[in-house]
């Protein structure tokens, strides 16, 4: 075993010559004589092995909650986006009919005819529960809801991310323009004091209402105002490292801006972009399942999350048909809550402060 | 066993960080005897571990660290063996207390001087109400800040750096510990204020009877209130001695190294003298002298077996072996055999 | 402080000045037909007659000073499906003191839940096991990542079984006044709760607190004196952002519980499509806003000794 224990590669081989120099069998005259002295021995402490990415990353990891959620995300998303291909899959508008036995209303039995058989009525197949033919049942005009509730996790997913992007995209375009030109600072604040007291649900609600519904509008409605929080969380770290005493010292010894900029701006910013990005996504579908409940969400022939649980909050008063809530819902919550956790765990883990042990 | 002398003492104490999952040996196995009384500076570059070791005396190690082996005397008792807080409680402030480095930072921002003052009092001084308050008042005057009245009802925000580091220094001494240890009290501040705050502490140490232990990287420091001196290097001490002893004949080509460094010594249209390398990463199990890869003259026992302290004199011992009887002879560089001759101590 | 809350109120004015500016624009962009009662039944003049009586064939700069004329009077027009005829303030004024019973109270009842559970989470991440925290941390997950529209629903099927109380709310059966102030509480239980124990660990993690350590002040009295407190105070720019939580929530909790306040009223208003009574309360929502992070700041002010004369010396 080696009496120095090391851990990078740069250090292996002064620390092999240090061991070799320590197991070396000495006579009692040679141990008192000087050892040969190499310079660059000397600098074997001092190489640290610290990566901001690695460690990031090593920190994630280490995080089991969070792998565990990224595990379960990475399969919907990607069975959501496979579903298509099944062989099961199915139109989500197409209203199925069945032929069954007509029901007496009052009596609760089957109407029989002259002969005493049965009399079958072609009818939609609704409110059927989950089986074999309709894998997740029928909601309350007969179409099928497995492929209604993956064709709305796909749409709902879509609005989610779509809000993201603009977000992300705006938020730093705006927020490195805000940071990086002093002239538009006071313009920039003053727009966003205004702005940032006005409830965002506020105004998904206010632009809902004067616009059509629609996915459009609703991805416009939520954009509209999402990005202030990230230009501004982007502009103070612009500012803050913009006039960190090492960026400074830094650019004293010649370091160009993009090098400033790669080196100490982004590592933060990405990991910020990265967080806002995975959280922008359940804030998302928590305001379309509100606006829809409100009445003013993407028209029923789009199936989205929030149309589902609507759908299935008005039929939840009877047990039989609650799998029509319970199902959207348990998507739903795997979904938001797997982004929250990853989103809060990134965080944590991009923070240098928590890379310590 | 401790000398009866000592207030404070130090035997074979290691303590370890875990740090990323790997262990850190921050002190490895130092023996040290802090004389009633006295001033003690203990000097060594950034990351020797002089703060680890003074805070594990008051229980203040990060949650990250722990004692691992040895003992810590005081009082009859071996504080390395407290567990609880209720045992730590017995020491800090009443007989251990501290003065941190920056002082910036080290107030609550949002309580008054005059709270943070009287909370040392009230725990402390065993005084309640208006005569807390007094105390308080008395214990901003004692450390040169003129109308108390005023500036006890002022928040940290309101003051100076060389202002909050009295108020620290206050506080501290508001709680009438025995030992005072003052960590790089003077670092985050002015030149021209860290005069100022080295006298006043000088003063307190002398009307209260003070034990003081600085720690410091800075030699001018040292020179100016240290009666003895205590060299630490990756986590070891490798020479103690008095102040004269270690600055005009020093053993350890450690101290050589870092006496070397002075810019006072350098001849003006020469380079400044630099140690060659970096401190040992303590990440890393250390066999030997620590300084041995740093040290152009080490011999090849250095790499194999570490020192054991060879006494110099009654007061000062050194860990190398160039003090073994069979270790050729080394002479200590020319310009430090002149800070001898000169006669006088580097003034910072 | 006087000049700094003076400022404070002005810059908040200027907001809700411009709010209403707005306001009025997307007024414009409205569905006409949000101003009649059966539009349907209308012909093209009809409609016209109807708009210019409303004054809404008027020039734009015209109709923007009526509005601002109006809104300063506080004259929002009148309702025009809803309660055909009746002066919106009027209907608004009506379902205030309700909403504002229930906002309240679920406020309170957050802080006075919220808090105490963010100092054992803070508390409890010195353990060893951290079970308190952890059990937190997966209270707080649920409530914020789980919309709450969905815990709404189920708050309000599964918990109105049990006995006395009910699916709706009854203003003069006080157990029905629980749940939907309950559900209103949820979120910000979990907000404060969430950031008092960040708060509470970064302080704890600063210089003051390891010279309060080293001074001999016992860890149960530096949590309460001094991270506690410390923590606390930024906290209190949080009070505005959950007032619009529980202003939000309150859209759909009174409904769901056909609760007669100012949240069902908006929700009811834009299923109908009543113009002036949804601009009346947007505005009126936006003001609540606004008016919460004016006291937010204020008493922030109050609370930090650094803030007024911090800006003087240049910030810290």
């Amino acid at each position: 075993m080696a009496i120095f224990r090391i851990k990078d590669s740069k250090t292996q081989a002064l620390a092999d010559s240090l061991d070799r120099q320590a197991q070396r069998q000495f006579t009692q005259e040679e141990l008192f004589q000087f050892a040969p002295y190499d310079p660059g021995a000397g600098e074997r402490g001092g190489y640290s092995d610290y990566s901001y990415w690695r460690s990031t990353l090593r920190a994630f990891r280490k995080n089991r909650v969070a792998m565990f959620f990224l595990c379960v995300i990475l399969a919907t998303l990607l069975f959501t986006f496979l579903e298509p291909l099944l062989p099961y899959d199915r139109e989500p508008n197409t209203i199925y009919y069945v032929e069954q036995a007509e029901i007496n209303l009052f009596t609760r039995k089957p109407v029989l005819d002259e002969k005493g058989n049965p009399v079958m009525k072609v009818s939609r197949a609704t409110d059927r529960a989950p089986g074999e033919e309709f894998w997740f049942g029928t909601n309350s005009i007969g179409q099928d809801l497995w492929s209604q509730i993956w064709s709305g996790t796909r749409n709902s997913l879509f609005i989610g991310f779509s809000v993201a992007c603009v977000d992300a995209l705006l938020g730093i375009l705006v927020g490195v323009l805000w940071g990086y030109v002093r002239k538009l600072d006071f313009l920039f604040t003053e727009l966003y004091n205004i702005f940032d007291n006005v409830p965002q649900t506020l105004i998904v609600v206010i632009i809902s209402y004067v616009l059509r519904p629609g996915m459009g509008t609703m991805i416009f409605a939520m954009c509209l105002t999402s990005w202030l929080a990230t230009a501004r969380f982007i502009r103070n770290q612009v500012v803050i490292i913009r006039d960190r005493d090492y960026n400074l010292a830094s650019r004293c010894l010649g370091t160009s801006t993009g090098r400033i900029i790669t080196k100490n701006l982004l590592p933060y910013l990405v990991s910020i972009i990265t967080m806002r990005m995975a959280l922008a996504i359940p804030a998302a579908i928590n305001n379309e399942v509100f606006i829809t409940y409100i009445g003013l969400g993407v028209p029923l022939e789009t199936p989205t999350l929030g149309n589902l649980v609507e759908a299935g909050r008005k039929v939840m008063g009877e047990a039989a048909l609650r799998y029509q809530l319970f199902i959207p819902v348990v998507i739903l919550a795997t979904i938001t809550i797997s982004f929250y956790i990853i989103g809060n765990a990134f965080a944590d883990a991009a923070d240098p402060k928590n890379h310590v042990n | 066993m401790p000398n009866e002398n000592a207030i404070l003492s130090f035997e074979e104490l290691e303590i370890r960080f875990t740090l990323r999952g790997q262990v850190l040996n921050a002190i490895r196995g130092i023996s040290l005897d802090v004389m009633q009384g006295e001033s003690l500076a203990i000097v060594g570059e950034s990351g020797s571990g002089k703060s680890v070791f003074t805070k594990s005396a008051m229980g203040l190690l990060d949650a990250n660290g722990a004692i691992t082996g040895g003992h810590i005397w005081y009082g009859g008792k071996d504080l390395a063996q407290f567990k609880t807080e209720k045992e730590w409680l017995t020491i800090r402030g009443k007989e251990i207390a501290m003065v941190m480095q920056d002082p910036m930072t080290s107030l609550n921002p949002l309580k008054t001087i005059g709270d943070q003052i009287t909370e040392a009092v009230l725990l402390h001084q065993g005084l309640k109400g208006e005569a807390a308050r007094k105390a308080a008042m008395d214990a901003l005057a004692a450390v040169g800040i003129d109308e108390p009245e005023r500036r006890y009802r002022q928040y940290p925000h309101e003051f100076s750096g060389g202002m909050r580091q009295r108020v620290v220094i206050a506080i501290a001494v508001a709680c009438r510990p025995k030992v005072l240890i003052c960590d790089e009290p003077t670092t985050a501040l002015d030149v021209t204020i860290q005069a100022q705050i080295l006298d006043l502490i000088k003063a307190l140490q002398k009307k209260l009877d003070l034990t003081t232990i600085y720690i410091t990287h800075d030699l001018g420091v040292v020179a100016n209130v240290a009666d003895r001196i205590a060299v630490m290097y990756a986590g070891d001490i490798v020479e103690v001695g008095r102040c004269e002893e270690v600055f005009y004949d020093p053993k350890h080509p450690y101290t050589w190294a870092l006496l070397s460094s002075l810019p006072q010594l350098g001849v003006k249209g020469q380079d400044l003298y630099s140690i060659q390398g970096t401190p040992p990463n303590l990440f890393y199990e250390v066999h030997g002298d620590a300084f041995a890869p740093r040290n152009p003259q080490a011999l090849n026992i250095d790499f194999v077996e570490r020192p054991p302290f060879f006494q110099v004199s009654p007061t000062h011992k050194a860990r190398t072996w160039l003090l073994d009887p069979r270790a050729p002879k080394v002479e200590p560089p020319e310009h430090i055999r002149q800070l001898r001759q000169k006669g006088g101590y580097p003034h910072g | 402080m006087v000049k700094y809350i003076g400022k404070r109120l002005l810059r908040s004015l200027l907001t809700l000045f411009i709010i209403i500016t707005i306001v009025f624009a997307l007024l414009r962009l409205m569905p006409i037909e949000g101003y009649f009662q059966n539009f349907e039944k209308m012909s093209a003049t009809q409609i016209q007659v109807g708009l210019q009586q409303l004054g809404l064939t008027d020039p734009l700069p015209q109709q923007l000073l009526h509005f601002w004329q109006g809104a300063v009077q506080g004259d929002f027009g009148v309702s025009h499906k809803y309660r055909v005829g009746v002066d919106v303030l009027e209907i608004i004024a009506g379902k205030i003191p309700l909403s504002l019973a229930i906002g309240l109270t679920s406020l309170a009842l957050a802080l006075l839940i919220g808090l105490p559970l963010g100092i054992l989470m803070a508390r409890s991440t010195r353990t060893r096991w951290k079970i308190g925290d952890k059990l937190g941390t997966v209270f707080v997950v649920v409530i914020q990542a789980i919309p709450s529209a969905i815990y709404y629903i189920f708050i309000q099927f599964y918990c109105s079984q049990l006995p006395g109380f009910s699916m709706f709310f009854d203003a003069k059966r006080p157990l029905t006044w629980i749940l939907p102030i309950c559900s209103l509480a949820l979120g910000n239980v979990a907000y404060y709760a969430m950031w008092l124990r960040r708060y509470m660990v970064d302080e704890a993690n600063k210089d003051y607190v390891k010279l309060a350590r080293a001074k001999g002040v016992p860890t149960a009295e530096i949590s309460r004196r001094h991270v506690f407190r410390n923590a606390f105070v930024p906290l209190v720019q949080f009070i505005p952002t959950s007032v619009i939580l529980t202003l939000m929530g309150s859209l759909y909790v009174e409904s769901l519980y056909s609760i007669p306040g100012m949240g069902g009223l908006l929700v009811n208003a834009i299923q109908i499509q009543d113009n002036t009574l949804v601009q009346a309360l947007v505005l009126l929502y936006a003001a609540i806003s606004i008016a919460g992070l004016l006291v937010g700041d204020i008493l922030m002010a109050v609370l930090d000794p650094r803030i007024t004369l911090g800006k003087k010396e240049g910030g810290r």
